[in-house]
């Protein structure tokens, strides 16, 4: 679910931001991956649904969802991507290597939850 | 089954030819093209008849590719080796940073340029597909594409690493960076010792395609041309 | 999950963290017909004829078998054809006499191909 807090919703002057016009979610936020199972095509892949991790980064600008794009969405729609770290110790129960070692990965904001 | 592939005939530049409308029994190669070799051909051919894409855009694609070599990324990498300000625009903005360089994108997608340092050592994949950074790198090993790499460098890259001969210890971080989206990476290594008054040109010449992807580091012994 | 759903849930490119073999170092030089596949992708996508999207979903969409036993752009040539029907651009009869036509631009080979 995501949540706005007043600061996304107005800048100065008054200003009210569109939706989507603010990223939803910002650099340091704790998020969940949701762990739905579309079919036909998708850009999650299957290790990563249910796996919670930090917000790196935002990726400007908004896009269109890669998932409707694959189906010939060439414009409209745009939300964010994010750039989403998750420790290998959280994606794989056996991971052999350094308890620092970690996954980078560009997420679409309908992928993911606050936490 | 086996793709029967044409013999590359030197007299007659036949890559680029596909676009006139005259059979081809004049040419000296007897050998029919494989069956995709030819579904290619006649896409291509009825894509130009129904004016969807111009005869020459195909062949002009082509020159595009094949002047996008690891040899473009070795630039840039001296480059950032050398240049303490370019390294940070090219850490704040890979895309921006090549286009400084002359280095065009031609696509719709970004750049993120991963810096390897003492504590860190980045590593690229594409599990779903074969993304990869092809406007400053060119087009990608076999090696990259296939099952192995793209299901175990996610899960055991130190394994895979050490596969390359690259062992990075225990207290460096390894962070893999998995494309799905927009976004191409493009790893900086570290600049190899011994390497301190080496001229742009012979830093560039020491940078290859797979230390660029993260398999392996640069050093001065394994240097040469980037490939 | 029962094997049916599992094949319509997990795409057959979806293979991040699935056990594998050693990597083999290999790489092959494109054919030609490969890199005027690849030129022809790059072509589409700018024209947004068959963006790099949808490519990569018909190639996910041609099955786990012709996945398995098509080689990387014999895919994407077979993702083509599907989608440029799929959108009505061509169809199969069109296609179809074309690479005959194509195809009898040189002699049969003595294996009668």
């Amino acid at each position: 679910m995501q949540h706005r807090t007043d600061d996304t919703m107005s800048g100065v002057h008054g200003v009210v931001f569109a939706l989507d016009e603010v990223p939803a979610f910002q650099a340091g936020n704790r998020i969940r991956v949701l762990t739905r199972s579309p079919i036909g095509h998708y850009r999650v892949p299957t290790y990563l649904r249910g796996k919670t991790g930090l917000v790196e980064a935002t990726i400007e600008p908004a896009a269109v969802d890669n998932e409707e794009e694959g189906y010939g969405r060439n414009a409209g729609s745009k939300r964010h991507y994010y750039r989403i770290a998750i420790p290998m110790s959280e994606l794989w129960p056996n991971y052999v290597g350094s308890p620092r070692d970690g996954l980078r990965i560009e997420v679409f904001e309908t992928w993911l939850e606050r936490i | 089954m086996a793709v029967q592939s044409q013999t590359p005939n030197p007299d007659h530049n036949h890559d680029n030819d596909h676009e006139h409308e005259h059979p081809h029994a004049e040419i000296s190669q007897s050998e029919r093209p494989g069956y995709y070799d030819i579904m290619e051909t006649a896409i291509r051919e009825l894509l130009v008849e129904r004016k969807l894409i111009g005869a020459d855009e195909i062949r002009r694609q082509i020159e595009v590719l094949d002047s996008r070599t690891p040899a473009l990324g070795a630039k840039v990498v001296a480059r950032a080796w050398r240049d303490a300000e370019f390294r940070a625009r090219l850490l704040a903005n890979g895309r921006a940073a090549c286009e400084e360089l002359g280095i065009s994108f031609y696509d719709d997608t970004q750049l993120i340029v991963l810096e390897n340092t003492e504590k860190v050592h980045n590593l690229i994949v594409c599990t779903l597909c074969s993304c990869y950074p092809r406007p400053v790198l060119g087009l990608p090993p076999d090696w990259y594409k296939l099952k192995p790499y793209r299901a175990r460098a996610v899960s055991e890259p130190r394994a895979v690493l050490a596969e390359f001969g690259t062992i990075i210890p225990d207290d460096v971080e390894i962070r893999v960076s998995d494309s799905t989206a927009v976004v191409r990476y493009l790893v900086l290594p570290k600049r190899p010792d011994g390497a301190e008054d080496y001229s742009e040109e012979q830093l560039a010449g020491l940078v290859t395609r797979d230390a660029m992807i993260g398999v392996i580091p640069v050093s001065i012994e394994a240097g040469g041309p980037p490939l | 999950m029962s094997q049916s759903q599992n094949l319509l849930t997990r795409l057959p490119n979806d293979i991040g963290g699935l056990p594998a073999e050693p990597i083999a170092r290999v790489d092959h030089a494109l054919e030609p017909w490969e890199k005027r596949c690849h030129a022809l992708a790059d072509v589409l996508d700018f024209h947004k004829i068959i963006n790099t999207e949808e490519k990569r979903r018909g190639v996910e969409a041609l099955g786990a078998e012709m996945v398995a036993k098509l080689s990387y752009y014999e895919r994407w040539i077979a993702a083509f054809a599907n989608i440029l029907f799929q959108k009505g651009l061509l169809a199969p009869t069109d296609l179809a006499r074309k690479m005959d036509e194509v195809a009898a631009r040189w002699p049969t080979d003595p294996a009668g191909q």
